[in-house]
C-alpha cells in the first residue's frame, strides 16, 4: 500500500510530464525533481516494482546508444521495462522515467529497468536502488569541469559499488577500468575485440589512460582499436588486458558493421568503431539477461540511428545532417565520418558553454580538427554559432582553415540560415548539447516550410512518439 | 623581407601534463610564427630525457592529474639549475596549472604530504578539496598598456606568492585567481609566465601570444615585422569577456 504522500508525488509529476509535453518542452528532469521533494523515497519505492533485474549503463561515451540497443532487444523479446530515454540520465530524470511508466497508485510492475546514468550520478543512484549489473562502456575525458578530474569520478564509482553483490560489465580494452576487479572484488564480465583490420600501431592524440592503473608506469600498446582502447600491457608490473567473456572478432566496417560476438553473428546499419563497441556491450548484456541469439540478431539489425546522432532533414533540395558533439572523442568521430563523405560540405558548429554543455569549452582543442583541414576534405564553408562562436571559429582557423571561409553568426537561427546559403552538396550541423534541440527545431521548421503543406509536421510527430 | 627564422619549442611531458586543451597554446604560437613568415617546430620531451635548455626558444608545460603531476615534478627537478640559468637569460616559458605550481617551493597535497618544487620563487601551493572552477578575466601589465586576459580556471591548489616583490601575471577582475583571496593571478618573471588560465590561453589572447613571439625573436636577435589579422581572435576575446562580466 502506497502512502498518500507517494500518490501525491506521482500525481503531481504525471501532471507536470503532461504539461511539459503540451508545451513541447524536452526537459524530463523537472517532474522527477518535484516528485522527489514531495516524497524523497519515491524512486526507492517504484524501483521495488521491477520484478526481474535492473541494469545501470554508464561511462563516458556510447551509453545512450548502448542503452537504446539493449532496450530494442528487450522490446523484441516482448519484456516490459522502465527506460529513461532521451538522455535524461541524472537521478531526477530516472525518477521521471519510473513515474511515467507507473500507474497513479505506483503499483504497475515491470520485468526490467534499463537506466542510462551519468557517471557522477551512479553513487547517488546506488543509494536508492540495487541493480544486478553496472555496465561501464569506457572512460574518456568529458565535461571535466563538472567533476574535477576523471580519477575522482572513477574513485567515486568504485566506492559506490564496493561491498555489494553487483556484477560489473567492463571494457577489457580500456586500461582505465581494469583495476575495478582488484579494487572492488566484484564479479566482472569483460567484453573486447580481438585484433581487427582497422587497428593502428601509432599513438594517436588521446590523452587518458595510457598509464598503468596499478603502478602508474607508462603502458605499452601492441595495437590500438580506437583511441586508448586496445591491447596493452605494463612492462613494470605486468598488468594487461583482462580475459574476455564476450569477444568481438572478424570485424567488417563497410558497408555496415558486421562481426562475431563469440559464435553469434551480428550486423547493424551503424557506422564507426565506437559503435561496434556499443553493439558489443549491448550484446554482452543481452547474453547476461539470457536472451536468445536470433532475437538479439534481429533487434540489432533493425536498430536505426536516432535523433541527434546523425539525423537527416531535407530543406528544399538541400540535404542537412544534424549531429550531437559533446566531447573531443565525439567530435573526432564526427570528423572521421565527415571525411568518409566525398561530397562538398558546408559545416555549421554551434558551441554553447551552459551547464549541460560543460562550462569549459577548451575540449574543442583536444579534438583533431586538423584531420579535416586538408584541401581534399571537401569543406567549403564553416559557420560558427552559439554563445562561444568565437572559440569555435578560432579552433577552425588554427586548425589551418582559410579565414575567408569561416563566418561567425552567434544567433542559432541566423547561423543556420547563413550556413544553408552557402554552396554545398551536404550541410552538416554539429551541435553541443544545449544547442541540439533549438537547432533541431529550426531545421525541422525550415524542412516543413520547404515542403509546403504536403506532410505537415510529419518528422516532428514521429519523433515525439518515439521519445515517450 | 627578412629571412626566415627557425624556432624550437620544448613541450615538456606532453603525455603526462596535457589537460584542458592546453596544447592549443602550442598550435597558436606555431601558426602565428608561420603567419609572420617564420618556421617553428615543437619537440615533445618525455620522462627521463635530458635536454639542453639553451638550444630552445621557448618552453611549455601544462597541467596533469595528481598522479601524473607527481611523476613529472620528480623528473623536472633533475635539471633545475640549467633551467634557472636560461630563465634568467630570458628564456620564454609558459607554465600552466601544475607546471606553475612546480615553480615554487612546495605543493602540499591532499594527504598533507609536501611535494618539493623547483624552488625558483618564494611561492607555495596548498590543496583544498573544493575546486576553483569557472571563467576568469584578469588585467595584466604584460605590455606597457594594461590588457585584459580571459580564460577558464579549474584548480584545487591555492597558490600564495610569499614574497611581496614577486609580480603576478595579472589582477583578477572576475574569477578566483591564485587562491580566491588576494586578487592575484599567476606569476610573471622576465619572459616566464606561470598561470592557472587555460581554455587554452593564447588563441583568445593574441597579446600574450605575441609577447612570447617577440621574446623568442629577441632571444635569436631578430625582430618580427608586420601585424596579423586578429579579427576572429579579438571577437572571441570580447565575446568571452562579455559572457563573464555579464554572467
Ligand atoms: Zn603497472
Amino acid at each position: 500500500m502506497q502512502t498518500i504522500r507517494t500518490i501525491t508525488a506521482i500525481a503531481v509529476a504525471k501532471l507536470l510530464i503532461c504539461l511539459s509535453r503540451i508545451l513541447g518542452n524536452q526537459g524530463t528532469a523537472f517532474p522527477g525533481r518535484i516528485a522527489r521533494k514531495i516524497d524523497p523515497h519515491i524512486l526507492q519505492k517504484l524501483a521495488g516494482n521491477v520484478k526481474e533485474e535492473m541494469y545501470i549503463i554508464t561511462g563516458t561515451n556510447g551509453k545512450t546508444t548502448t542503452t537504446n540497443m539493449i532496450a530494442r532487444i528487450l522490446e523484441e523479446k516482448g519484456y516490459s521495462f522502465v527506460h529513461n530515454r532521451a538522455g535524461a540520465n541524472m537521478i531526477t530524470g530516472i525518477t521521471t522515467a519510473f513515474i511515467k511508466e507507473s500507474d497513479i497508485f505506483g503499483k504497475r510492475s515491470f520485468e526490467y529497468a534499463l537506466l542510462e546514468t551519468d557517471e557522477a550520478n551512479v553513487p547517488l543512484l546506488l543509494k536508492e536502488l540495487t541493480p544486478r549489473v553496472v555496465l561501464i562502456t569506457n572512460f574518456f575525458r568529458d565535461q571535466l569541469d563538472r567533476y574535477g578530474e576523471l580519477d575522482s569520478t572513477i574513485g567515486l564509482i568504485k566506492d559506490a559499488v564496493r561491498d555489494t553483490d553487483i556484477e560489473l560489465v567492463l571494457n577489457a580494452d580500456d586500461p582505465l577500468v581494469v583495476h575495478f576487479h582488484n579494487d572492488t572484488g566484484l564479479h566482472c564480465w569483460y567484453f573486447g575485440f580481438e585484433p581487427t583490420d582497422y587497428d593502428v600501431w601509432e599513438d594517436d592524440e588521446s590523452r587518458e589512460g595510457r598509464f598503468c592503473s596499478f603502478c602508474a608506469a607508462e603502458l605499452q600498446y601492441e595495437r590500438f582499436h580506437y583511441a586508448q582502447l586496445g591491447k596493452f600491457y605494463c612492462s613494470n608490473c605486468g598488468s594487461h588486458n583482462p580475459r574476455r567473456n564476450f569477444t568481438g572478432h572478424n570485424l567488417r566496417m563497410t558497408p555496415e558493421i558486421r562481426f562475431m560476438v563469440n559464435d553469434l553473428e551480428i550486423s547493424s546499419p551503424y557506422l564507426g568503431f565506437y559503435n561496434a563497441y556499443n553493439i558489443l556491450a549491448a550484446v554482452s548484456v543481452a547474453k547476461l539477461v539470457g536472451i536468445q541469439d536470433d532475437v538479439v540478431q534481429k533487434a540489432i539489425a533493425s536498430y536505426q540511428p536516432r535523433a541527434g546522432r546523425m539525423e537527416q532533414f531535407m530543406i528544399g533540395d538541400k540535404k542537412a545532417i544534424q549531429v550531437l558533439v559533446k566531447n573531443p572523442t565525439g567530435l573526432n568521430q564526427t570528423l572521421a565520418t565527415l571525411n568518409t563523405d566525398v561530397s562538398s560540405k558546408a559545416l555549421f558548429f554551434a558551441l554553447n558553454d551552459n551547464h549541460g554543455d560543460g562550462r569549459d569549452v577548451s575540449w574543442i582543442w583536444d579534438a583533431q580538427v586538423e584531420a579535416i583541414s586538408c584541401t581534399d576534405s571537401g569543406v567549403k564553408s564553416i559557420t560558427c554559432s552559439g554563445l562561444r562562436s568565437g572559440d569555435a571559429a578560432l579552433r577552425f582557423k588554427y586548425a589551418g582553415f582559410d579565414e575567408e571561409i569561416i563566418e561567425v553568426e552567434s544567433d542559432l537561427e541566423a547561423g543556420i540560415k547563413a550556413c544553408l546559403n552557402n554552396e554545398a552538396e551536404v550541410y552538416y550541423f554539429l551541435c553541443t548539447y544545449t544547442t541540439l534541440f533549438p537547432s533541431g527545431k529550426i531545421l525541422s521548421r525550415l524542412a516543413r516550410k520547404s515542403q509546403g503543406r504536403k506532410q505537415p509536421g510529419h518528422v516532428r510527430r514521429k519523433l515525439t512518439v518515439r521519445g515517450e | 623581407m627578412s629571412k626566415i627564422a627557425q624556432f624550437r619549442i620544448a613541450h615538456l611531458y606532453p603525455r603526462l601534463m596535457n589537460l584542458y586543451g592546453d596544447r592549443g597554446n602550442l598550435i597558436c604560437i606555431q601558426k602565428r610564427l608561420q603567419w609572420y613568415g617564420h618556421d617553428c617546430i615543437i619537440e615533445p620531451i618525455n620522462l627521463h630525457e635530458s635536454l639542453d635548455y639553451s638550444a630552445y626558444d621557448m618552453l611549455f608545460m601544462g597541467g596533469g592529474s595528481a598522479q601524473e603531476q607527481r611523476l613529472a615534478s620528480k623528473d623536472w627537478l633533475r635539471q633545475a639549475d640549467d633551467l634557472w640559468a636560461e630563465l634568467e637569460k630570458g628564456l620564454p616559458a609558459l607554465c600552466i596549472c601544475g607546471a606553475f605550481q612546480f615553480l615554487g617551493s612546495y605543493y602540499e597535497a591532499a594527504d598533507s604530504q609536501k611535494l618539493k618544487g623547483l624552488g625558483f620563487f618564494d611561492l607555495y601551493t596548498i590543496y583544498e578539496p573544493d575546486r576553483l572552477i569557472g571563467n576568469i578575466v584578469i588585467a595584466s601589465q604584460l605590455t606597457e598598456e594594461t590588457t585584459t586576459v580571459v580564460g577558464f580556471e579549474n584548480h584545487s591548489g591555492r597558490t600564495y606568492l610569499h614574497d611581496d616583490t614577486l609580480q603576478p601575471f595579472g589582477t583578477v577582475l572576475e574569477g578566483f585567481g591564485n587562491n580566491g583571496q588576494d586578487g592575484q593571478e599567476g606569476l610573471r618573471y622576465k619572459n616566464l609566465i606561470g598561470t592557472y588560465l587555460h581554455g587554452p590561453l593564447l588563441p583568445k589572447n593574441p597579446v600574450v601570444a605575441d609577447f612570447f613571439i617577440h621574446a623568442m625573436a629577441e632571444r635569436q636577435g631578430i625582430t618580427i615585422s608586420g601585424t596579423l589579422n586578429d579579427r576572429l581572435e579579438d571577437f572571441a576575446h570580447r565575446q568571452t569577456k562579455q559572457r563573464i562580466l555579464n554572467d
